[in-house]
């Protein structure tokens, strides 16, 4: 069985980027993002042993712990503020100007539109654009394939919307 | 659904691609965690993993004398142990090692904003030599310009100008050198695919229609790590409203190549050939925006390069994120004093043209040191000169950060 599994540190090194990616796309600065990356990684190596490639894919199993990590961090660290910052539609905090230069400005405010879709909504496209199967999304948001490409395509509609609304 | 909207939410959805791919950890961040994720091995799989890699070693190298050996065994055995207890030999030296003090700092927040001097003794920035003293119609313009001629002698300096710092600070910007990973994403950022990668670049790569080489830091002249796009074939002309400038960003943000920092345009034309320039600006609280210049003293930053509205050539800084540390400067009449100082005694070269240097600027020099290299803040000062019927420009490049936190 080890056999089928890639040794940790090629999935580390394949995967860091999008897990980041995805991971950034839920949470308003690339501090949290990098603080909930490490966590995957960190859960990630401890859980490694016990993986098995038969019953999912690496990448699926990365991002079930990926939504995990960002579903905690949420819980422990004011999902409350961010929810009303959604609710007034105010700009999320803005990070130190040498941030600036991190990410292109106009996908940051693209992703922060993201953030801002209802929570399976914002997980479906995360999840889609990170590359993962419809399938694979709705086995991570416990639902069937066609449901997760409905909710894939709502949730691309609302955020068009929102875009047209306020602006990218 | 119109076909509209289905274009709209194809559009969409191309975006968030670029979005998702292009958002990345900053350079750095990779190797740091994997450095977190194999201390958490447990001490036991530490040492084995030591004495495996002894082993090999050893194997590797069967010329070794068996007393070098067992010496050698000692040692890392030794280290390992002192390894495996937690506790560091040594304070380390320079700048990287000043950052990570405690070790706990992984965060973007680790040396952004820190307290004054947070990346060590800094390196001083410096004009290339040879080139300061450049024909003046150079000066005035820094593209499409021929070779420009140095002035070969020396000159006696005096200043008559106005400079106001009314700051006492200014930011320290520091970038990690990218890898092959870093330049391998940018390129497929641009959905290129990695061709090879030839010596002294990162990778060279390709798409149907431009190919792009990038490579990192180059020692000197200072460059910064940087690509250069080359379209493979005529690429289409770019629509866009205002003038050249417009069309260069249009190009840049059409493959995410846009800037994300400040910046001036610049543009120059010769027949129907356009050069774009588009300035770099750090920003300093307090000042304003500084321009970043070269090692001769030149503004530089991205350029396209077009023909009518159609690209040529794009060439410039790779998108790198920057750690920041606020660092003291020097005043406004030290920094005159250091421009004065730099030319010999009229007693020394009594021959020597006099040169007033008449304006002077904060600007923004890069000094490329290994693993991480500095944009660090310098006073720019400048003059005219005649010598034999031809004009010369005179600029002295004085470090702004204080001595005191400089290592030369």
């Amino acid at each position: 069985m080890l056999a089928d599994r890639p040794q940790f540190e090629d999935l580390y090194r394949a995967y860091l980027g999008r897990i980041y990616a995805y991971v950034r796309a839920q949470v308003p600065s690339s501090a949290d993002a990098e603080d909930i990356t490490a966590q995957v990684f960190m859960n990630a190596y401890q859980a490694y042993a016990r993986f098995e490639a038969r019953n999912t894919t690496p990448a699926a199993w990365l991002f079930r712990i990926a939504r995990n990590a960002t579903l905690d961090h949420f819980r422990a660290h004011g999902r409350r503020e961010r929810l009303r910052r959604t609710i007034e539609h105010q700009p999320m905090a803005e990070e130190d100007p040498s941030g600036m230069a991190e990410e292109r400005i106009q996908y940051r405010a693209l992703l922060e539109r993201v953030g801002q879709l209802p929570e399976r909504q914002r997980d479906a496209i995360s999840l889609r654009h990170s590359g993962l199967s419809f399938e694979e999304v709705g086995t991570l948001l416990k639902c069937s394939e066609d449901a997760a490409k409905m909710l894939y395509h709502r949730a691309v509609k609302g955020l068009r919307d929102a875009v047209e609304k306020e602006g990218v | 659904m119109s076909d509209s909207e289905d274009l709209e939410l194809q559009a969409l959805q191309r975006q968030l691609d670029d979005a998702f791919e292009t958002t990345r950890p900053r350079p750095g961040f990779e190797d740091e965690l994997w450095t977190r994720i194999q201390a958490r091995r447990p001490a036991t799989t530490r040492l084995r993993d030591a004495w495996l890699g002894l082993i090999q070693g050893i194997r590797e190298a069967p010329a070794v004398p068996i007393g070098a050996v067992a010496v050698l065994l000692v040692v890392v055995l030794g280290v390992s142990v002192v390894t495996l207890s937690g506790v560091h030999i040594g304070g380390g030296g320079g700048g990287t090692a000043s950052l990570s003090a405690g070790g706990q700092q992984y965060g973007p927040e680790a040396g952004r904003g820190g307290p004054p001097g947070a990346f060590g003794r800094l390196p001083s920035p410096v004009l290339s030599p040879g080139s300061p003293d450049k024909t003046a119609d150079s000066a005035a313009q820094p593209t499409f310009t021929a070779p420009s001629t140095s002035y070969p002698g020396p000159v006696t300096l005096t200043w008559t100008g106005k400079l106001d710092l009314a700051v006492t600070s200014a930011p320290v910007f520091r970038y990690s050198e990218p890898s092959t990973n870093t330049a391998d994403q940018f390129g497929s950022s641009l959905g290129a695919i990695l061709l090879s990668r030839p010596a002294g670049y990162l990778g060279s790569y390709e798409t149907t229609d431009f190919s792009v080489r990038v490579r990192g830091s180059v020692q000197s002249p200072a460059r910064e790590p940087s690509f250069i796009l080359l379209p493979i074939r005529a690429l289409a002309p770019i629509d866009a409203a205002g003038g050249s400038a417009d069309v260069a960003v249009v190009f840049l943000a059409q493959h995410s190549l846009a800037p994300t920092w400040q910046y001036t345009p610049e543009a120059t034309t010769s027949g129907d050939q356009t050069k774009v320039l588009l300035l770099r600006q750090f920003a300093v609280t307090g000042y304003g925006y500084a321009y970043l210049v070269d090692g001769s003293g030149e503004r530089y930053g991205l350029e396209v390069d077009l023909k009518g509205n159609t690209p040529t050539l794009a060439t410039g800084q790779l998108p790198l994120s920057l750690d920041t540390a606020t660092y003291p400067i020097i005043t406004a009449d030290e920094a005159v004093r250091s421009a004065l100082a730099s030319s010999p005694p009229v007693s020394a070269s009594p021959t020597a043209p006099s040169v007033a240097l008449t304006s002077a600027e904060l600007v923004y020099s890069l000094v490329v040191a290994g693993d991480h290299s500095f944009y660090e803040p310098a006073i720019l000062f400048s003059g005219s000169f005649t010598v034999d019927g031809k004009n010369y420009v005179k600029r002295v490049l004085v470090p702004a950060v204080d001595p005191s936190q400089r290592s030369s």
